[in-house]
């Protein structure tokens, strides 16, 4: 998969979707961890595309949690691109707020 | 939590489901508060009696019950208060809480019919007890219903700001059972400020181990509020059972009840694992045991032509069969049992009320109360029993001035016990009052024409003349009981169960009410006997033991009714002869046996040809045809298609204790020609070909 074109986040990532999307994100997460190693100058973290986010709730950043522990311990990194202010408010009002600014910050400043 | 917008068909098909599990909390709340009044101090009496009240206000809301929001409201409230130790129970609080719990269960009944327009009185009603809620609460009293959200408006001055240190760990199920962590902390937000907020990020799966749909979320903050701990505490009741808390209270104010306050906070709630419970809708239940009924019926067709090939392999495959077939038949039948502690339970307010307003002192004690029933028995049982509890605090229990003339303590004591006794419930209701007056009840009789003038019958027959309809030596007619309506109503309906009930009454010191009931109505142990082609079972808890006799060993002849007596080990016992008992047509065989039944505390022997062993029965009711046959409580379908009619022990017992010519002949009908009829789930046992007299 190549990190020009990242993964887009649904709009809903709540309690109804999360069980939908564990096995997809499963498989992205096989196929990016595949690439990544093919491809020696490929970004180490891989990018969600956060804008369409519309809903978020406890369940949906769980899964977010999940995911970057998962990629973590692959030895790379979840960047989240342009998270919508839904997303962030979800974060926010589960103390995630800062660990959410984390994975928003650029190559540069990370 | 946000909820998407209700849609009716949702509303429709939850709506029952809200009622039944907000009445199951109307109930609890009553208990609670009755467990309460004996120990006014209990933390964990007071806690669970504010989350019913809570639990009912916040489903209510779901449903856009405003009416049982409001009320309840002032009734959480109030309970607050309590909880907060800033109000006493006294007696008057109790009842007017009581009083409060009834209307809410008016209120929630009432929103089954939502298009019903509701009564100006009760209305006027509920905003006297409103007022008064008020007032026990102490706040002023408000013109608007209070909202259902908001933590409770108050008239005291606001506290000082402070902070707690929160750190909850919600359980795995806080998303299945529809609760957002971040809505929790959101109410919190609106308490105070939140502040240091963490999430132990840590603690959650990686995604190839995690189970997106259980929560692992963990968090640690501080609260700056003005809010009492209970109110903190309340935002966690929805998830309560499910999460661990811990609440520090702030430091500078660590007084000992704040400990003691901060001790349950932390304990996880223990047996939440216990307490796993399906609801089950019971009409399914009964599909089951019925289906189970024909399994028995099918298993028993299948052995007997095993046993006919005579091959072992096959016959040891039966019986196996047959042994898991009793298994499941044993739990499935355990599905419908309910312990009677539930019913019991609530005489407690009955008790309570009835004695306050009969100024008596009465104490009541409940034994047995784990004792299980099928469901349906209990269900018909509560109103008997109620009767008899009314009647014993109407009639039986006097006051305390003429308990103490008669050298008894002020206090009455009434019991409710119920135990379990060879293959029936034993219920008792006894009481330490004045007893039966046999000459009241005696000129009552000769009165109604019930006895002819004069005749004095023995004292057993007194006292059950009181069960005859009319019948009633109450001086006066309260509106609970003496309108004669109740005694013979009560036995009638225990007799539809096929139980029994007797009386005892010793004067001047108490009565008893002892009252028999079948265990099940579906599925029993019998033992299989055989008189000439007749088949018949016997209830295999009521069989003492078997006795082979050799022809004519009878001591004494049978009279015309075929009762004789035996004398077994040194004890003399009556012996019926059902062939002639019932008229059966075959050969008086060679070789006979009596069958020594017990029922009701006597014990008596029952002549039979064949003794045919256990056999598992399933009851199916006799046809309306046989309505009036007394000693048979049902028939049952053998192995071989042949129809077995099941003997009422008790009545067959009564049969032989009975002196001659008490009993009409037109009491003990023959036995009619049974035919099985071959289809294959019938629920009658058969049509009858005629009749011998």
């Amino acid at each position: 998969m190549n990190p020009a074109h990242p993964r887009t986040l649904p709009a809903e990532l709540t309690i109804y979707t999360v069980a939908e999307l564990h096995p997809q994100w499963q498989r992205w997460l096989a196929d990016t961890g595949d690439n990544a190693t093919a491809t020696p100058q490929a970004d180490d973290r891989c990018t969600l595309d956060a804008a369409d986010v519309e809903q978020a709730d406890a369940a949906g950043v769980q899964l977010l949690l999940s995911l970057s522990a998962a990629l973590e311990a692959q030895g790379r990194g979840l960047h989240l691109h342009a998270p919508s202010a839904a997303l962030l408010a979800a974060c926010e009002a589960l103390g995630l707020a800062d660990w959410a600014a984390r994975l928003q910050a650029t190559e540069e400043t990370a | 939590m946000k909820q998407p917008a209700t849609d009716n068909d949702f509303i429709n098909e939850t709506l029952p489901i809200f009622i039944s599990e907000a009445q199951e909390q109307i109930e609890s709340f009553e208990q609670l508060l009755l467990q309460l009044e004996d120990a006014p101090q209990d933390r964990e009496l007071l806690d669970a009696l504010f989350r019913c009240a809570h639990t009912v206000k916040g489903s209510a809301g779901i449903f856009g019950l405003e009416a049982v929001v409001a009320f309840t409201h002032h009734v959480e409230t109030l309970l607050d208060r309590l909880r907060e130790g800033q109000v006493a129970l006294t007696p008057e609080l109790s009842t007017l809480l009581l009083q409060g719990n009834d209307e809410i269960r008016n209120l929630v009944n009432a929103a089954k019919d939502p298009g019903q327009d509701e009564d100006a009185v009760v209305a006027w009603n509920r905003d006297a007890l409103v007022t008064r809620l008020q007032a026990a609460s102490g706040s002023r009293p408000a013109s608007a219903a209070a909202k259902a959200d908001t933590p409770a408006d108050t008239a005291e001055a606001a506290s000082p700001t402070q902070r707690w240190q929160l750190n909850v760990r919600f359980g795995a199920d806080t998303f299945r059972n529809g609760m957002d962590p971040g809505a929790i902390l959101g109410y919190l937000r609106g308490l105070g400020t939140v502040s240091e907020l963490q999430c132990a990020s840590a603690a959650v799966p990686p995604l190839d181990r995690i189970d997106p749909e259980s929560c692992h979320l963990h968090f640690t903050f501080a609260l700056d509020t003005a809010a009492s701990q209970g109110e903190i505490e309340a935002a966690f009741t929805f998830v309560r059972d499910d999460c661990e808390l811990q609440i520090t209270p702030p430091t500078r104010a660590l007084d000992k009840q704040g400990a003691q306050r901060a001790a349950p906070a932390t304990s996880k709630p223990a047996a939440a694992d216990d307490n796993r419970y399906i609801r089950v809708h019971a009409d399914r239940l009964d599909a089951v045991i019925n289906l189970l009924g024909e399994l028995v019926i099918a298993g028993a067709g299948a052995a007997l032509m095993a046993r006919q090939t005579k091959q072992r392999g096959l016959i040891e495959a039966n019986l196996q069969m047959a042994r898991l077939i009793e298994e499941i038949r044993n739990g499935t039948l355990q599905l419908r049992m309910v312990p009677i502690g539930e019913t019991f339970s609530r005489f407690r307010r009955v008790v309570r009320d009835t004695a306050s307003e009969l100024g008596k002192d009465v104490a009541l004690d409940i034994t047995g109360g784990e004792t299980e029933m099928d469901k349906s028995v209990v269900e018909r049982i509560a109103d008997p029993l109620m009767h008899l509890v009314r009647n014993a605090l109407d009639h039986g229990l006097e006051p305390p001035a003429e308990r103490i003339a008669a050298g008894k303590p002020a206090q009455g004591r009434l019991t409710l016990s119920a135990r379990h006794e060879s293959g029936v419930i034993a219920i008792h209701i006894e009481d330490d009052g004045r007893g039966i007056h046999r000459q009241k009840v005696l000129q009552r009789a000769w009165d109604r024409g019930l006895v002819e003038r004069g005749v004095v019958p023995p004292d057993k027959d007194i006292l059950n003349l009181i069960f005859e309809a009319g019948f009633s030596t109450a001086e006066k007619v309260t509106n609970l009981s003496g309108r004669g309506v109740g005694m013979d109503v009560v036995r009638r309906n225990i007799q539809a169960l096929r139980g029994s009930v007797t009386l005892h009454s010793v004067e001047g010191q108490g009565s008893r009410i002892e009252i028999r009931l079948p265990l099940t109505l579906a599925i029993i142990d019998g033992f299989l006997i055989g008189v000439g082609n007749s088949r018949f079972i016997f209830p295999l808890d009521a069989v003492v033991e078997v006795i082979e006799s050799r022809a004519n060993t009878a001591a004494g002849e049978p009279d015309a009714r075929g009762r004789s007596v035996v004398e077994l080990r040194g004890q003399m016992l009556p012996v019926v002869n059902l062939r002639t008992l019932y008229a059966l047509e075959s050969a008086e065989p060679e070789r006979h046996s009596v069958v020594v039944l017990q029922a009701g505390g006597c014990r008596f022997g029952v002549r039979v040809d064949q003794l045919l062993g256990q056999h598992q029965t399933v009851i199916k009711p006799l046809g309306h045809l046989f309505g009036s046959l007394r000693g048979m409580s049902g028939s049952s379908i053998l192995g071989n298609g042949e129809v077995a009619l099941i003997f009422d022990v008790n009545a067959l017992g009564q049969l032989a204790a009975d002196a001659p010519g008490r009993v009409a002949a037109a009491t003990v009908p023959a036995v009619p020609a049974v035919t099985p009829v071959a289809t294959k789930n019938q629920n009658h046992a058969v049509t009858a070909e005629g009749s011998r007299s």
